[in-house]
C-alpha cells in the first residue's frame, strides 16, 4: 500500500483544526421566552406567602400545596413551617398523603423526598412515624451504578433513610430510640449510621449518658463518630474553633499527612494563564 | 478538489458530534431546581454574563438549552441557575462562614487566577461520573459536569447545590494542578476504601477553624497539612455554607439538599474522616 503523502496528511490536519475552530465559535445563548424583570439578588424575587393550612387539608391538592410552600420557604419562615406541621398532627389524611407522595417521589426527585421526610419527621402523627420506620426498613441495595466511586443507588437511599432516622429520633419515644440505636448498630450504610449517631446525641442534649448508650452499640471502627464536630447555625467561631481544638487533641490520629508534591515536569501552557478576568456579575 | 472536500468532511465531523451529543433526558427539574428558579426567573442579563464568566461554548451546549435558556428542565439553564446560587446565594458571614463568595467564584469561573489556570465548562453524558477536570496542553483546561448532576431520575445530586458543589470539586483539581500537588491516582483521589473512607475515591480532610482563611484567601497554602484543602473538602465546606449561611431568600429545598450532600460526603469520602457535620439533625 502506498504511504499517504505528507501534503494529504497536512491537509487532513488542517481540516480537523479548521472544523474545531468553526465549532468552537461562540454564539450567545438565547431564550424562546421573554425575560423576567431583574430579581433582587439580596432579598429574592418572591414575597413571603402565608402557610397553607395543613391541619385542615382534606384533598391531595391541599397537601401538595403545603409541600410546595414549605419547600420554597426561607430560613425566617422555619418556625412558621414547624408550627403549621405541628398543628396538623391529628390529620391522618395528611400523614397518609405525605407518605404516599414520598413513595412516588423517591425514584424521581430526591430533593422533594427530603422535604417530605422532613415534614413527616415534624408531624408527630401515628401514621407519620410508621411511614418513617417502614421507609428506614426498605431493603438496602447491594449493587448498582458506580458514579465517582460510590454506588449511587446506595447513596440515594442511604441519604433518604438518614433523613428518616432524623424524624424517628425527633419523636423522643422509647420505640423510636430503639429504631435509631438499631440503625447505629446494624444499618448497612455508613451514611445512615453516622446520621443516627448524630440524631441520637442531639435529641438527648449531647449528654454523657447518650454517648455511653451509643458506645455500647456503635461499630468499633466508628467510635470516632461519637465525638464528631457539628457546625450549626448561630454557633460562634470561637465555640466551633474550641470544639475543633478539643477534637484534634483527643484524636491525634486524624491529623492528615503532609500534602504530596506531584512528580511531573512543568507543563507549558499556551498563553492562557493570565488573569484576564471577567466583568463583575450583574446586580 | 480541496474546496469541495473541506465542507463535506467538516459537515461529517460536526454532524457526528451532534448525533453523539445529548443522551441525558431534559424533561424535568428537581424540586430544588424549581424553587431556586422561582427566585430568579428568566434573568437574561445574568445568563449572558454567566456563559462568558464560565467560558461556555454554543458548540458544546447546543441541544442542551443554549437556545432555550429559560427552560428550567434543560442542562444549560440548570448550569446558569447553579451559578446564580454560587454568585448571589451566600451570606458571606465573616463570623460563621467557612469561606466567601470570592473563593467559590474564583474556583468555579473561567479566568486563570489564584485558584487555577483558565478553565472552560462543558457538559457530558457519562453516567459514571458527576464531573471531571481535564488538562489541555493547548487552551484552557476543561471542567465537565455530567448527566447525574442534571437529571433528577438518575442521581440525588441533580439539584443546584450539588451542581455548584461539583464546580468547587472540579475547580479544586485545577488548584491541585496549578500548585503541583498529587492527590492520588484514582481519578485524582487516593484509592479506597481506606481508613475511614468507604468509597473508592478518597481524600484527606485538612481541618481548619472558622476565620482561619480570610474571604478570598482559600487558595493559600503553606505546603503543609496545616493550611491546605482537598477537592471533597472544598465541596463539603461550600455545601455547608449553602446549608447554614445562605442569603435569606434561599429555599428550604436547596438548603436541605446541600446539607444532605455535605453530610454524606463528610461521612464516607475522607480517609481521616468524618469531616464536620453540617447543621443539627432536627427534621425541619
Amino acid at each position: 500500500m502506498r504511504p499517504p503523502r505528507l501534503s494529504a496528511l497536512f491537509s487532513f490536519a488542517l481540516v480537523v483544526v479548521a472544523c474545531g475552530l468553526l465549532q468552537a465559535q461562540v454564539t450567545p445563548p438565547k431564550s424562546t421566552t421573554p425575560p423576567d424583570p431583574k430579581p433582587d439578588v439580596d432579598k429574592g424575587r418572591l414575597p413571603l406567602r402565608p402557610a397553607p393550612n395543613l391541619a385542615a387539608a382534606t384533598t391531595l391538592d391541599a397537601v401538595d400545596a403545603f409541600v410546595n410552600w414549605a419547600s420554597a420557604s426561607t430560613m425566617q419562615q422555619s418556625d412558621e413551617v414547624r408550627r403549621t406541621i405541628a398543628a396538623a398532627s391529628k390529620n391522618a389524611f395528611a400523614a397518609k398523603a405525605l407518605c404516599d407522595e414520598l413513595a412516588r417521589s423517591q425514584k424521581v426527585d430526591h430533593s422533594r423526598s427530603v422535604i417530605l421526610l422532613s415534614i413527616l419527621g415534624e408531624l408527630h402523627a401515628p401514621g407519620s412515624t410508621a411511614c418513617l420506620v417502614n421507609f428506614l426498613h426498605q431493603p438496602f441495595p447491594q449493587k448498582g451504578t458506580v458514579i465517582d466511586g460510590e454506588i449511587v443507588e446506595q447513596t440515594a437511599l442511604g441519604t433518604l433513610q438518614a433523613k428518616a432516622v432524623d424524624g424517628i429520633a425527633f419523636q423522643h419515644t422509647p420505640e423510636g430510640d430503639k429504631e435509631v440505636l438499631n440503625a447505629v448498630a446494624q444499618h448497612p450504610s455508613r451514611i445512615v449510621r453516622a446520621e443516627a449517631i448524630d440524631a441520637y446525641l442531639w435529641n438527648h442534649g449531647d449528654s454523657a449518658d447518650a454517648r455511653a448508650t451509643l458506645s455500647k452499640v456503635v461499630k468499633p471502627d466508628e467510635k470516632i463518630f461519637l465525638s464528631r464536630i457539628r457546625r450549626v447555625q448561630g454557633q460562634s467561631a470561637a465555640d466551633f474553633n474550641r470544639q475543633l481544638d478539643v477534637y484534634m487533641k483527643a484524636h491525634p490520629e486524624v491529623a492528615p499527612p503532609a500534602p504530596e508534591p506531584a512528580k511531573k515536569e512543568t507543563r507549558p501552557k499556551q498563553g492562557v494563564n493570565k488573569d484576564t478576568g471577567t466583568p463583575a456579575p450583574p446586580r | 478538489m480541496f474546496r469541495i472536500k473541506f465542507p463535506i468532511i467538516c459537515l461529517l465531523l460536526i454532524s457526528f458530534r451532534i448525533v453523539t451529543a445529548q443522551n441525558c433526558a431534559q424533561t424535568s427539574a428537581s424540586q430544588a431546581d424549581i424553587d431556586l428558579w422561582n427566585q430568579h426567573g428568566c434573568w437574561q442579563t445574568f445568563y449572558l454574563w454567566e456563559y462568558q464568566a464560565y467560558d461556555m461554548r454554543s458548540s458544546d451546549w447546543n441541544n442542551r438549552g443554549w437556545n432555550d435558556a429559560c427552560n428550567r428542565n434543560m442542562e444549560y439553564p440548570k448550569h446558569w441557575s447553579a451559578a446564580y446560587l454560587l454568585t448571589y446565594g451566600l451570606a458571606d458571614d465573616n463570623a460563621h462562614s467557612f469561606h466567601g463568595t470570592a473563593d467559590y467564584r474564583g474556583t468555579a469561573e473561567r479566568p486563570g487566577n489564584n485558584y487555577h489556570d483558565s478553565i472552560f465548562h462543558s457538559p457530558s453524558d457519562d453516567l459514571t461520573i458527576f464531573g471531571s477536570w481535564t488538562y489541555h496542553t493547548f487552551g484552557s483546561n476543561e471542567v465537565k459536569t455530567s448527566c447525574p448532576l442534571y437529571n433528577p431520575n438518575v442521581a440525588p445530586n441533580a439539584n443546584p447545590a450539588s451542581r455548584a458543589g461539583d464546580f468547587m470539586h472540579e475547580g479544586w483539581h485545577g488548584w491541585m494542578d496549578k500548585y503541583n500537588y498529587n492527590n492520588g491516582s484514582c481519578s485524582g483521589h487516593r484509592c479506597g476504601p481506606t481508613g475511614n473512607c468507604s468509597v473508592s475515591n478518597c481524600d484527606y480532610f485538612y481541618f481548619h477553624g472558622i476565620g482561619a482563611y480570610a474571604f478570598g484567601a482559600m487558595y493559600q497554602t503553606n505546603g503543609t497539612a496545616s493550611r491546605f484543602h482537598s477537592p471533597n473538602q472544598v465541596q463539603v465546606e461550600f455545601l455547608c455554607d449553602v446549608a447554614d449561611y445562605p442569603k435569606s431568600w434561599m429555599p428550604a429545598s436547596v438548603r436541605a439538599a446541600a446539607r444532605v450532600d455535605a453530610n454524606q460526603r463528610a461521612s464516607q469520602r475522607f480517609i481521616n474522616g468524618p469531616g464536620y457535620s453540617c447543621g443539627n439533625p432536627r427534621p425541619w
